[in-house]
């Protein structure tokens, strides 16, 4: 980037102009971004809504891994909260654009691949900011969720969109393995369902065995949701160390996915795929 | 240092790219994960080339020949395996930001606008990412649409336009930053007559105002012929015909085509064979090819002995010379330097 200032409004303007790409392609997929964006993750949570309803039927009083029946429903309306805010569906375009060949056009454009696509996600980011507020005004007004504290909401909100830096680090690994792999959909998918497990989205982590518990500690899982939907629910006191260790995460992410990117653009133009 | 007046120097420039054999069966796939055969192809192989600022040369070839693992090297797409080569003065495989600002690159085959939005906005994008000022965009917007008549598609998306209504909008999108080189790969591929023309119409109109450099590759050898001063001839990597089309059309010797139409189907005995004929239906017309020294007594014979409603004559197509290499390779060797 230039030093000047000039040079620096330059770039911002062309950070811009391509998330207003992203933004238009997004609005072209409306009824695509509903079905496999928001869709999927209104129905799983439906599904685990309804899961935890039944099981505590009858036992209203009983508490599980230190959840009580509310706690536990209100768990699950924050983990479907840290799900619209933070995961992207980026990896697919990515892997696409790279399966394709469409590399070529970045390489000739004074403008790059990289920059490119993260440009496309920080656009994304802002639409699921939009429809996680929806759905918080929404969850409140069907009194799905107690109002929350304004300070546990500005440290989840802030917590969950470094998790969604890190979910797009980890898919832009993922996807650079595109240059060797004809489809790297199966890896995705693999990937999408253990941090789903191990983060605690699927059952709170509390209710793993210690020894597990310890483990994924050493892990970038429990930042990924577990922690996050504690910040929400005012339940972690908001301290400066989860942030760090998920810059640490994301960092280690992003220097993969670029060793592996620049080991894949030596073989794309050694042979021009 | 190159020439100032040169747009493009190749020298010995060489493309070779590697494969490695793949055995079926899951044991022997797990095996070539460790010793595996390499398959060496060369693509280009030692290719010379000086083109000046302002030409427009015509790379023809059969596919695979090379000409895109050409362009590709020229562009900075892929590395050459050795060689020199230098575009406006710069190594293009580095990728300069100062040389991506100079160049533009069409491919016929893939689509450099984005899909799903219209064109204009890729228009958008495109002038933030070459930096060019509002001002002078609006007035290329202008110029452009106006040369290529796409006014009324600026605004449509580009997946519902026709592929000839695309090429015009990949073309506008290739020539907003003003690139002192334009590299044309297959601009006209897959379309109809009409459009081909269009499209030829247009970049002969824009070189005349311009006068960039512009390398272009094609299958339709009527492009070479509309456009390109100059041809350069590559089979199986390697240079085989550099000069102008007058030229190439007198690799088969100094002939004429000569076409005549009778007013009645000639009878089955008259054959013509010491000109290689070329029967129409019926009869009624033949292509003959004709020494040039010969053309006054062979084309007045048969004027006076066969009924002759007439005749035309044009210097050796392109495509009929391209078919005759291609068939005979032999009739090269006196033209490679």
């Amino acid at each position: 980037m230039s030093p000047s200032r000039a040079g620096f409004g330059i770039e911002l303007a062309k950070w811009f102009q391509t998330m207003r790409v992203a933004w238009s392609v997004q609005l072209e997929y409306r009824l695509n971004f509903f079905l496999l964006v928001i869709g999927p993750s209104f129905v799983f949570f439906l599904v685990r809504y309804s899961l935890w309803t039944s099981i505590y039927s009858g036992r209203s009083e009983e508490v599980i891994g230190g959840y009580g029946r509310g706690d536990m429903l209100t768990y699950q309306v924050w983990v479907l909260i840290v799900a619209l805010l933070a995961k992207t569906y980026n990896g697919m375009d990515l892997a696409q654009d790279i399966r394709l060949g469409r590399v070529s056009k970045y390489l000739i454009y004074p403008f790059g691949f990289l920059k490119f696509h993260f440009a496309s996600f920080l656009a994304f980011q802002w639409i699921q900011v939009i429809v996680a507020t929806i759905t918080i005004g929404l969850m409140m007004a069907v009194s799905l969720l107690p109002e929350p504290v304004v300070s546990s909401l500005l440290a989840g909100t802030a917590l969950t969109l470094l998790v969604g830096l890190l979910w797009y680090a980890m898919q832009l690994f993922l996807a650079m393995f595109s240059f060797w792999l004809d489809e790297v959909w199966a890896l995705r998918v693999i990937m999408y369902n253990v941090v789903a497990l191990l983060s605690g989205a699927l059952v709170p982590l509390e209710l793993f065995p210690a020894w597990a518990m310890n483990v994924l500690d050493w892990t970038p899982f429990p930042y990924m949701t577990s922690l996050p939907v504690k910040f929400f629910m005012g339940q972690q006191p908001v301290t400066l160390e989860p942030f760090l260790v998920l810059l640490g995460w994301i960092t280690v992410s992003f220097v993969l996915a670029r060793l592996v990117w620049s080991r894949g653009l030596r073989m794309y133009t050694a042979a021009g795929m | 240092m190159q020439d100032q007046q040169l747009a493009l120097v190749s020298h010995k420039l060489s493309k070779n790219f590697v494969s490695y054999k793949k055995p079926p069966g899951l044991v022997a796939s797990l095996r070539s994960l460790f010793v595996r055969e390499a398959l060496v192809k060369s693509a280009v192989d030692s290719f010379d080339v000086e083109i000046p600022k302002g030409q427009i040369v015509g790379l023809l070839g059969p596919n695979g020949a090379g000409k895109t693992t050409l362009m590709k090297m020229w562009t900075g797409i892929i590395v050459p395996t050795s060689g020199h080569v230098e575009v406006l003065g710069h190594q293009p495989y580095q990728r300069s930001e100062q040389y991506r600002r100079k160049i533009s690159l069409v491919m016929g085959q893939k689509s450099q606008l984005w899909w799903d939005i219209p064109a204009m906005d890729s228009f958008e994008l495109l002038q933030r990412y070459y930096e060019v000022p509002s001002a002078k965009f609006k007035d290329r917007i202008a110029e452009l649409s106006e040369l290529l008549a796409v006014k009324d598609l600026l605004h449509v998306h580009v997946r519902k336009l026709s592929l000839g209504e695309r090429m015009k909008l990949e073309l506008m999108a290739s020539l907003l930053h003003e690139p002192e080189i334009l590299f044309l790969d297959e601009p006209t591929i897959g379309l109809d007559i009409v459009a081909q023309q269009k499209i030829r119409e247009f970049i002969r109109k824009y070189h005349d105002q311009r006068q960039l450099t512009i390398l272009l590759t094609s299958h339709y050898m009527a492009d070479v012929e509309a456009l390109c001063e100059r041809l350069v001839l590559i089979l199986a990597g390697k240079k085989r015909f550099d000069g102008t089309v007058e030229q190439f059309q007198g690799l088969l010797g100094k002939k004429r085509f000569v076409k005549f139409r009778f007013s009645e189907p000639l009878p089955e005995n008259i054959q013509f064979s010491d000109y290689d004929p070329q029967w129409g239906p019926e009869r009624r017309t033949v292509d003959l090819r004709i020494d040039e020294a010969d053309l006054r007594t062979v084309a007045g014979q048969i004027l006076k002995d066969y009924p002759v409603m007439d005749f035309q004559t044009e210097p050796m197509p392109i495509e009929r010379v391209m078919h005759r290499l291609l068939e005979d390779p032999q009739l090269l060797s006196g033209a490679d330097s």
